[in-house]
């Protein structure tokens, strides 16, 4: 067996079954032993799309992702999809050709300097010069990918590696394993303090998801009755309809979620990093809480906010055995509690609703009508800008698996390639991309691959005619200096979507919303949906970059907002 | 104290592997930190590495961003007494 056959053999041993890839000359041994396994091989059309897509199926399926590609290019095109998996913890296994061993180094065609080029990108990087060294690399790469907090491991293979013979079969089986040495659950001291506070609130991210807490998490929620506030990769924690959801936090967080950080008097937070969009500036966050931060990966205690309690411990036993206590002896936080359910129903996201049928679409209706009309178990995968944030406001999702999108990195054309990986994740459960007219023509060649794998994707374009965040920002903080924003010359999405062979449909008034959605959901097959809406809608609120929350405006404050800025 | 902020040593045990310097001075450069010093000794498959940074950030930030390293065994910063004696 050649590393080659020996690499595609470790996939089968960890139960990888569907990998993304696109071929070329230094990866062509590991393509030539493919013919002969039984991997099944997703050729996409652009490398990219390869990395997001097993990005797609690891988000989707909690289980890793592999992104395969050639030396060159093909390893640069990976770059971002990569950057894409470590920036929001997706386990990933990427495997790249390089140049023959003894060519390393004297600029050969296809050569790039893998190693150094991604080391900003991943968890871990291998340049592997032995093929014996296979066996324990791919073992290792795997237990890292996956274990502590989860992240993309590059294997870089010089071709002649990949050609030779491995002689040491079986990894050594000392692995190296990415968890720290965890404190132990102890909860006496967040229990203390969850009593002592008049106004807790707890605060939940993508770590949730992460930690596979998401049980412990709401048993928790239900036996504390603690008011919540949730990053973007947390909007799917406590589940649909919760009454103390008071939705995101941030730049577009509800007006009820930011006035609940401002107002509390214990921030307790759960698998969230207090990144700078949803925190405003740290000045002005949480001004007057003590803080609890539960994460696994305590480079993050202490990073942007001094925490009062900071524990590393297991995310599910410690709030299981928070809930063990609280259910025995509950809060006494009732007022408080009645509060913030009043908040999220005044102040809350409350999309405005269209009275007149022939009214145009707006972002909020559309996606409010998308939630109440796909089922629980549907998987949407967003792409980036201001439909991102009207998913992440209106959509009620079930389950934070069921959100994909690009957080950290904010990767536009992350969402077609991200839904075709988990349809190959999830292909008997609906997945849906969300996407803007820019994001989409990021990668709009992987309609091919939809197509030629009958992947029963749907797709909604929401157009606008142009980068309506860039736009948005523009008008708001740029004094309406539009720059580089135009996009009326985009293509006919439906005629493009049908040169793939995947039928279209066009909406853009409100009385043709909810059979739009409904027609799409029905068709057996990929299909794209054009949803026409207003070049000029904005999201609200918005918080300005830098601000504190407590800033943010809305559609009826911010002109007041900009003379007072100004 | 100097113009790019506080001296801190640091003392760091990782493996001796491909890019494994390059991994750490990486980390020292995006958390916000400048090399001043740096001292590498290579024995039985370990880096040994003795460095002051200067930054203004929290040492013990870039400590724990260190440990992160898969390839790094051991971190240790210096108390800020000492860091100003030795740098």
């Amino acid at each position: 067996m050649n590393a080659a056959q020996h690499i595609l053999e470790t996939f089968r041993t960890h139960g990888i079954d569907t990998v993304f890839g696109y071929p070329g000359g230094c990866i062509m041994p590991l393509y030539d032993a493919l013919v002969e396994s039984d991997v099944r091989h997703v050729l996409c059309r652009h490398e990219q799309a390869c990395a997001l897509a097993a990005g797609g199926y690891a988000r989707a399926s909690g289980q890793t992702g592999v992104c395969i590609a050639t030396s060159g290019p093909g390893a640069t095109n990976l770059v971002t999809g990569v950057a894409d998996a470590h920036r929001d913890s997706i386990p990933l296994i990427v495997i790249t050709g390089q140049v023959a061993s003894g060519m390393i180094g004297t600029d050969a065609f296809q050569e790039t300097d893998v190693l150094g080029m991604a080391l900003g990108v991943v968890k871990h990087s291998y340049l592997v010069t032995n093929p014996d060294d296979i066996p324990d690399v791919m073992a290792e790469a795997f237990e890292l990918a996956q274990s502590g907090r989860p992240g993309p491991v590059w294997i870089d293979v010089p071709k002649d590696v990949l050609l030779n013979p491995v002689t040491t079969p079986t990894a050594s089986g000392d692995a190296p394993s990415g968890d720290a040495e965890q404190t132990p659950t102890d909860v006496s001291g967040i229990l203390s303090r969850l009593r002592q506070a008049e106004r807790p609130l707890l605060y939940s991210g993508g770590g949730i998801r992460l930690a596979g807490a998401e049980t412990a998490f709401r048993r928790f929620a239900s036996a504390s009755g603690l008011p919540g506030v949730v990053t973007l990769h947390g909007t799917g924690n406590p589940g649909r309809g919760c009454p103390d959801n008071l939705g995101m936090l941030g730049m577009h967080g509800s007006r009820a979620a930011n006035e609940a950080v401002e107002a509390c008097d214990l921030l307790l937070v759960a698998g969230a990093r207090l990144d700078d969009r949803a925190t405003g500036h740290l000045d002005g966050f949480a001004p007057n809480a003590g803080v609890i931060h539960l994460d696994t990966d305590r480079a993050e205690h202490h990073k942007l906010r001094t925490a009062d309690l900071a524990s590393d411990a297991p995310l599910a036993p410690t709030l299981d055995a928070l809930a063990d206590a609280l259910e025995a002896r509950p809060l006494n936080i009732e007022h408080w509690r009645q509060h913030c359910r009043d908040r999220a129903k005044t102040a809350g996201f409350r999309a405005a609703t269209n009275h007149e049928p022939l009214a145009p679409i707006t972002g909020p209706a559309f996606v409010r009508q998308l939630s109440e009309t796909l089922p629980p178990e549907a998987t949407v995968a967003c792409d980036v800008g201001q439909h991102q944030m009207w998913v992440a406001q209106y959509y009620d999702f079930d389950h934070p698996r069921r959100h994909l999108t690009s957080g950290g990195l904010g990767t536009m054309g992350f969402g077609l390639p991200a839904a075709m990986g988990a349809q190959f994740a999830r292909p008997d459960q609906p997945v849906v991309n969300v996407t803007g007219d820019g994001s989409f023509m990021m990668n709009a060649q992987e309609l091919a691959t939809i197509r030629r794998y009958r992947l029963p994707v749907k797709i909604i374009v929401m157009d606008n005619q142009c980068l309506g965040m860039v736009r948005q920002q523009q008008e708001l903080f740029y004094e309406s200096r539009e720059s580089q924003i135009d996009l009326d010359d985009n293509p006919d999405f439906a005629a493009l979507a049908r040169a793939f062979d995947i039928p279209a449909l066009h909406i853009r008034r409100a009385d043709q919303m909810r059979r739009g959605i409904e027609a799409l959901l029905a068709f057996d097959g990929p299909m794209l949906l054009h949803v026409a809406i207003d070049r000029q809608e904005n999201v609200w609120p918005i918080v300005r970059p830098g601000a504190a929350n407590r800033d943010m405006m809305d559609a009826h404050n911010h002109h007041a907002d900009k003379e007072t800025l100004a | 104290m100097t113009e790019f902020g506080h001296q801190h040593r640091f003392h760091c045990i990782m493996q001796d592997e491909p890019a494994a310097m390059e991994r750490l001075c990486q980390v020292v450069r995006v958390r916000g930190f400048r090399l001043e010093a740096l001292a590498m000794g290579r024995d039985a498959g370990r880096l040994t590495l003795a460095f002051t940074a200067t930054g203004q950030r929290s040492p013990a930030m870039l400590q724990s961003q260190l440990e992160k390293l898969i390839s790094v065994e051991s971190v240790t910063c210096a108390p800020p007494e000492s860091a100003r004696q030795t740098a």
